[in-house]
């Protein structure tokens, strides 16, 4: 616990991270208390209201169905933030696991293991998704499993590396000596070595497959109304940004801030462990 | 030569350059294919995959409109019937010739309407026509329209945007070619890519004004806004929303026009749960139609209608009466052993600007009925292939057509676009009687009938007619504010750049 306050302090004393780690905090508040705090049900359509812009009313405007703009965005990341959340665990859980599994046992199941993830990589993400999402239909209970799937390929490789790093070391080769079993092996001495690097990927995988399923809703295969979201709200209004851009902005800003503000606690974070932040743009 | 001469030499020869390339300026009108049929858009005029936009343009109708929506000469300069009106004589226009140079007469008029009838072309055409038993030849320039049935209304039918004129024996390579009559010719052919048209020198009216017409596939209805917008386009449809970034720019025109066409929603009447006409008509009555008019294209730019596919101006309209009635579906629903509400999957596509958008208001009026909506977007190419008439609710879209049509058309038994498979031995004798009726008074009254009964039990849900939005560059001269079959394509001009 200690450990964890200390991390935390640090990255604090970063401004970078400090600012990065209350832009999150303020969206994980505002996507709790929202259902509390909107002041119209977002998905009331109403002609007499249709496009009207910012007031005192309706904060942000309304839709070309007459919705309330600010209720929307408030709750517009809601789904969004559960299905991510879900789907990092899932993917963080396979792919850590099957990663430490194959760098300690490593000859022909690593080979065979790493080539079919290799193949699997080499597909699209995006592609891969709307393949499952076409088959499976849409909705939390098809979206997790598959993008958990897709995005955990990437953690394979990340925990497989970490883990390389410890297998020849003494203390593993001393519990071989031992004769403890290769799982025992697995969770007692490698994973508590490589979770440091697996949160920090993570957290990182967080922020993509959040961008993942805005993506998806935007094009239609992710959270379907009448449940709000920013990438819906986004493709349904972008024919009329010029002429109502309050439509579009606010899913926009709120979508945006919260991947920097992500992405600003974890570089801070990842300076305060050590761990050089592997660059590379989205996608697993 | 100083050099100064010799860039003066240059300049001027530039410039007459330019001059000479303005006076020679190809005028290129530029549409857009939405790509709805997935690149399988058809040159033949009666394939239910049929490439309407361009068939417009390279064929010709025996009968066409005239801008009050009544019939006038295309092809054919008179049309008369006998006295039962199970013959009609039909005088052709002379010295009209086909793109191959071929000349027309009433044999191909003969071979046109008879194909439209052979099974294993599956067009929709076919359960509107059904009742032209053959055409005889008196001579080149006469044609004789022999009916099984009765109908007074033939010539009304002949104006069909698909019943175009084809050379005689040119079925079978017709969907590639586009040999037709009209004021342009296919130059090239390519649905997923760029089709292109080039004026026909010969056409029988006159040479047409623009030189080129290309249809380039675009299938995403906001990427052809942004195209229209970008000036890619010389001619695109609207919604009402899109209005205000075309209003005050003087770069382009908009033109809102009395069309009639609609936005329905289709429930297989051939698929539990909707073979139960009681469910079929809890779907239909919760909606506040009047407030799905305002909330789709504005007050005053729809009609409310109660299911009827019949445009509002149309003589053969029923005046039915629908106030949303979410109660009065809950009892339906219950009685059809649903009393906690139904759960039903909705698909559309983001196709034709409006179609999310209906199903998303659609939901939101039902719910009060208990009626639970999922949203299915599907991919816009290809939908009507794919998902119309395959899933069990769809969205669909029609452009108005005549009352004897469209009741025939799309709700007749086993007719090829009868979308919800609706299935009604008693509804089927009233069109008959309808079209064999000579008495227009005794004729609207059953087709005004017909409409009652789709009210009652039919799978469709059609909540307005709507008006016609569309957007022009203002070079364009020539477009009337008229549905998209009234335009007379070889006046269509552009002014120079």
């Amino acid at each position: 616990m200690t450990s964890v306050l200390a991390t935390l302090g640090a990255i604090l004393r970063r401004p970078s991270g400090a600012a990065g780690l209350a832009i999150v905090v303020l969206h994980v508040l505002i996507a709790i208390s929202a259902p509390l705090i909107v002041p119209h049900d977002p998905a009331l359509q109403d002609s007499a209201t249709i496009l009207q812009p910012p007031s005192t009313v309706h904060l942000f405007g309304t839709d070309r169905l007459g919705r309330d703009v600010f209720s929307r965005t408030l709750l517009g990341g809601r789904e969004a933030m559960l299905i991510t959340t879900l789907s990092t665990a899932f993917a963080m859980a396979w792919g850590g696991v099957l990663g430490v599994l194959v760098a300690l046992v490593g000859g022909k199941l690593d080979a065979l293991v790493m080539r079919v993830v290799d193949a699997l990589v080499s597909v699209p993400w995006i592609l891969l998704v709307m393949l499952f999402v076409t088959a499976l239909g849409t909705g939390t209970a098809a979206l997790v499993p598959v993008l958990g799937f897709s995005y955990g390929l990437s953690v394979v490789y990340l925990a497989r590396s970490a883990a390389l790093d410890f297998v020849t070391r003494d203390f593993v080769l001393a519990a071989q000596a031992r004769g403890e079993s290769q799982w025992t092996i697995a969770s007692r001495e490698l994973l508590p070595n490589v979770r440091d690097s697996l949160a920090v990927q993570g957290a990182m995988q967080w922020s993509w497959i959040f961008l993942a399923v805005s993506s998806l809703s935007f094009l239609g295969m992710g959270v379907a109304p009448p449940a709000p979201d920013w990438g819906q709200m986004i493709s349904d209004s972008r024919g009329i940004m010029r002429t109502a851009p309050w439509t579009v902005i606010w899913p926009m800003f709120f979508l945006s801030s919260l991947i920097i503000g992500i992405n600003l606690a974890i570089d801070a974070w990842a300076k305060v462990l050590g761990i050089d932040r592997v660059q590379r743009t989205p996608g697993p | 030569m100083t050099l100064r001469k010799s860039m003066a030499a240059l300049l001027l020869a530039s410039a007459f350059a330019l001059v000479a390339a303005e006076a020679h300026a190809e005028k290129v009108f530029k549409r857009a294919n939405d790509l709805s049929y997935g690149g399988k858009e058809s040159l033949d005029p009666i394939s239910p995959n049929r490439f309407y936009e361009v068939n417009d343009m390279v064929y010709s109708r025996l009968v066409r409109q005239d801008d009050k929506g009544e019939p006038s000469p295309e092809l054919a300069v008179s049309w008369t019937p006998n006295e039962t009106a199970t013959e009609w004589v039909l005088k052709l226009q002379d010295g009209v010739k086909f793109h191959d140079g071929s000349a027309f007469d009433a044999a191909d008029v003969k071979y046109t309407l008879e194909r439209i009838k052979d099974p294993a072309l599956e067009s929709p055409l076919a359960s509107v026509l059904d009742f032209i038993d053959r055409v005889d030849v008196v001579d080149p320039a006469t044609a004789k329209i022999v009916l099984s049935k009765p109908h007074s209304g033939l010539p009304l039918l002949l104006m069909d945007y698909r019943v175009r004129m084809i050379p005689e024996g040119a079925g079978a390579e017709i969907a590639k070619t586009g040999i037709g009559t009209g004021p342009f010719k296919v130059e090239s052919y390519d649905p997923e890519g760029q089709t292109v048209l080039v004026a026909n020198e010969t056409y029988w009216e006159g040479k047409p004004k623009l030189d080129k017409v290309t249809f380039t596939a675009i299938p995403d209805s906001e990427a052809r806004n942004q195209a229209m917008l970008g000036g890619q386009l010389n001619y695109n449809t609207l919604t009402l929303d899109q209005v205000p970034q075309y209003k005050d720019n003087p770069k382009f025109v908009v033109q809102d026009f009395p069309a009639g066409g609609w936005f329905g929603l289709v429930f297989r009447a051939d698929t539990a749960p909707f073979t139960d006409p009681r469910i079929r008509k809890a779907m239909r009555i919760p909606v506040d139609r009047a407030e799905m008019v305002k909330l789709m294209v504005g007050e005053g730019n729809g009609v409310v209608g109660c299911d009827q596919p019949v445009k509002a101006n149309d003589p053969f309209r029923a005046e039915l009466d629908c106030p949303p009635d979410p109660e009065g579906a809950k009892k339906l629903l219950a009685e059809a052993g649903y009393p906690d509400g139904i759960d039903i999957e909705v698909h559309t596509a983001d196709l034709e600007p409006g179609m999310v958008q209906f199903a998303e208001v659609y939901q939101q009026q039902v719910a009060k009925a208990g009626i639970r909506v999922k949203l299915t977007l599907a991919p816009s190419d290809g939908y009507w292939d794919d998902v119309w008439m395959k899933v069990p609710v769809a969205m669909t879209s029609w452009s108005a057509r005549p009352a004897d049509q469209i009741l025939n058309e799309a709700y007749r038994t086993g007719s090829s676009w009868n979308e919800s498979y609706y299935s009604n031995p008693a509804y089927d004798q009233i069109l008959d009687k309808a079209r064999a009726s000579l008495d227009i008074n005794e004729a609207r009254k059953l087709y005004q009938e017909a409409q009652r009964v789709l009210f009652e039990e039919g799978a469709t849900f059609i909540p307005y007619q709507q008006n016609g939005l569309r957007v022009l560059t203002a070079d364009v001269s020539g477009i009337k504010p008229l549905d998209e079959d009234f335009i007379r394509w070889h006046l269509v001009d552009m002014a120079g750049e």
